[in-house]
């Protein structure tokens, strides 16, 4: 259902070719002998440049789904293609942002920033280049000779998405990128995403908990339900692009919102009424 | 401010150590002590001459030289081994086991079969050393690199690092707090470890463990404490480098 869904609805950019592509995954963790079913079954096609977000209860498996995508844990079954290759392992071509910051307390910023374009042995000029411009995008270079525990916790997001920005991987895997940001900051960031999305044309899976995000940045919004998580519906939103800020308070942004709104706690009254 | 907290720790700290050896002075003249406990200054005067004839320097130099080639060992052998253990599960599968099994036997206790083998040699006591500071060191190692936060490890596999460059540029630095806890512990047991790898004796007769057994065998409890103070300088020095390199290599971590 859901693949047809996003098939039948096509890509905004006319394009049909799959980005990532999710057959079937499922993921049981065990644990003490204990088997917890995080994802039940999901699957998701995701063409070339489109920017798909991924809402669903807490706990319901959306890291658990990023992290498989990103091939850094095993699924129990199903398959990961990503550009026509089956994944299983990590790799440059899938640039992650962790919900957690990931950022090496021994490095300054710009090294921090700097470190997978040495380990991709760039020319030093260019990770110069690269540094400076993303960390002025995200409005840190005057921190870059700060150590990360010198920044706050949203700054220290903003540095972790200057270091995925200019790893610049084919596709962009964010876990809650922006859940630590104060709102204003959080609105000015998603714009700038947004921005750096339509001129990039990146294929973006974006994982968050604030609906009106998901709309503003999103064509497609995946629902998923509670755990074990199934893809509970898939929204595309129709919304005119480039958005301004002022979307939100737009009749169609909000249709869309209160629509989500609406499934999510479908969710959580029978999370309640099970008593879990 | 900072600046001035530290100067009033070393005030304290050197007055702490003036009123506990004057009070030991006080009890040893009024004969509180036994009289075959020397008093400070018996102590220090002993100390005084031994420097000032020179006849410290050999036992000194040897039993440095054993105890800092013991400690390198361990260092180099046990971070390197840690890591690899840490890093790799089918390596730390391996050792886990043998760890739980050598590390209670202490290691004194093989001395006679280190002597079968290498005699009266540099090699048996440099075992001794090296064998008792080798678990510490290991096993923080270790435990340094199993507890590194994994998504460290995650996003540099991300952003295609080898698993070479791995260990080296992120574990390392990741454990590395970890890693001078356990080199501080094994620097202060190869310390005492040197001193019991000297009761073999020597052909040379030099050594501060060998010199203390000595002096003690003719009942010269003066040599004896002085000898005992001489390995606490010594420790003291060292573990006071360690620190300050320590916090130059990692000026980054809190603490
Ligand atoms: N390594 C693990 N071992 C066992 N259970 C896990 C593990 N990681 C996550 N889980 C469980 O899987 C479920 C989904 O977790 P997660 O993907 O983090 O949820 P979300 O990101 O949607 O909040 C949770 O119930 C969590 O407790
Ligand atoms: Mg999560």
């Amino acid at each position: 259902m859901t693949e047809n869904e996003i098939a039948a609805g096509g890509s905004p950019l006319g394009k049909e070719k799959s980005a990532i592509k999710i057959n079937k995954v499922r993921k049981v963790f065990t644990r003490n002998d204990e088997e917890i079913e995080a994802i039940k079954e999901v699957n998701l096609d995701i063409k070339e440049g489109e920017f798909v977000s991924v809402v669903g209860p807490s706990g319901c498996g959306k890291s658990t789904f990023l992290h498989i995508v990103g091939g850094f844990i095993d699924k129990t079954s199903g398959e990961v293609i990503v550009n026509g290759k089956e994944v299983n392992k990590p790799g440059p071509d899938r640039g992650m942002m962790f919900q957690e910051s990931t950022l090496y307390p021994w490095l300054k910023v710009d090294r921090n920033v700097a470190w997978g374009l040495e380990v991709q042995k760039l020319p030093k000029k260019e990770i110069k280049e690269r540094v400076e411009y993303f960390l002025k995008l995200v409005g840190l270079w005057e921190f870059k000779n700060n150590l990360p525990s010198e920044l706050s916790g949203g700054m220290k997001q903003r540095v972790s998405l200057a270091k995925v920005l200019a790893f610049n991987p084919e596709v962009l895997l964010m876990d809650e990128p922006f859940g630590a940001l104060d709102s204003q900051t959080r609105e000015m960031m998603q714009a700038e995403l947004q921005r750096i999305w339509s001129e990039s044309r990146k294929s973006v899976l974006f994982v968050t908990h604030d609906i009106e995000e998901a709309v503003f940045l999103s064509d497609y919004v995946v629902v998923l339900s509670k755990r074990p998580s199934t893809v509970k519906e898939v929204i595309k939103i129709d919304l005119p692009r480039p958005r301004e800020i002022s979307i939100r308070k737009s009749y169609d942004f909000v249709d869309y919102r209160n629509k989500i709104w609406d499934l999510l706690h479908e969710e959580q009254n029978v999370k309640q009424l099970r008593g879990v | 401010m900072q600046n001035n907290s530290k100067k009033w720790f070393v005030l304290t700290s050197i007055g702490e150590i003036l009123f506990f050896l004057l009070l030991w002075q006080v009890l040893s003249i009024t004969s509180w002590f036994p009289t075959y406990v020397s008093s400070p200054v018996e102590i220090f005067s002993r100390i005084g001459e031994m420097f000032a004839d020179g006849s410290i320097y050999p036992h000194v130099g040897i039993s440095l030289y054993r105890t800092i080639l013991g400690f390198l060992l361990v260092v180099l052998i046990g971070t390197v081994l840690g890591m690899l253990a840490g890093f790799f599960k089918p390596i730390g599968n391996f050792f886990d086991p043998l760890i739980s099994f050598f590390n209670p036997i202490p290691k004194i206790a093989l001395l006679p079969v280190f002597l079968v083998w290498f005699g009266v040699t540099d090699v048996t006591r440099i075992l001794i050393i090296f064998t008792s500071a080798f678990f510490p060191c290991f096993i923080a190692t270790l435990d340094g690199v199993r507890n590194i936060n994994k998504l460290y490890l995650w996003s540099a596999e991300n952003m295609g690092a080898s698993k070479f460059k791995m260990l080296w540029r992120i574990i390392l630095p990741a454990a590395l707090p970890k890693i001078f806890d356990g080199w501080r512990v094994a620097l202060a047991l190869t310390f005492v470890m040197m001193f019991s790898s000297e009761m073999i004796g020597t052909s040379t007769g030099h050594g501060l463990g060998f010199m203390i057994l000595n002096a003690d065998s003719y009942g010269r409890v003066d040599i004896v404490l002085a000898g005992v103070f001489i390995i606490a300088l010594l420790g003291f020095i060292f573990d006071r480098l360690l620190i300050l390199l320590r916090n130059r290599v990692l000026w980054w971590s809190e603490r």
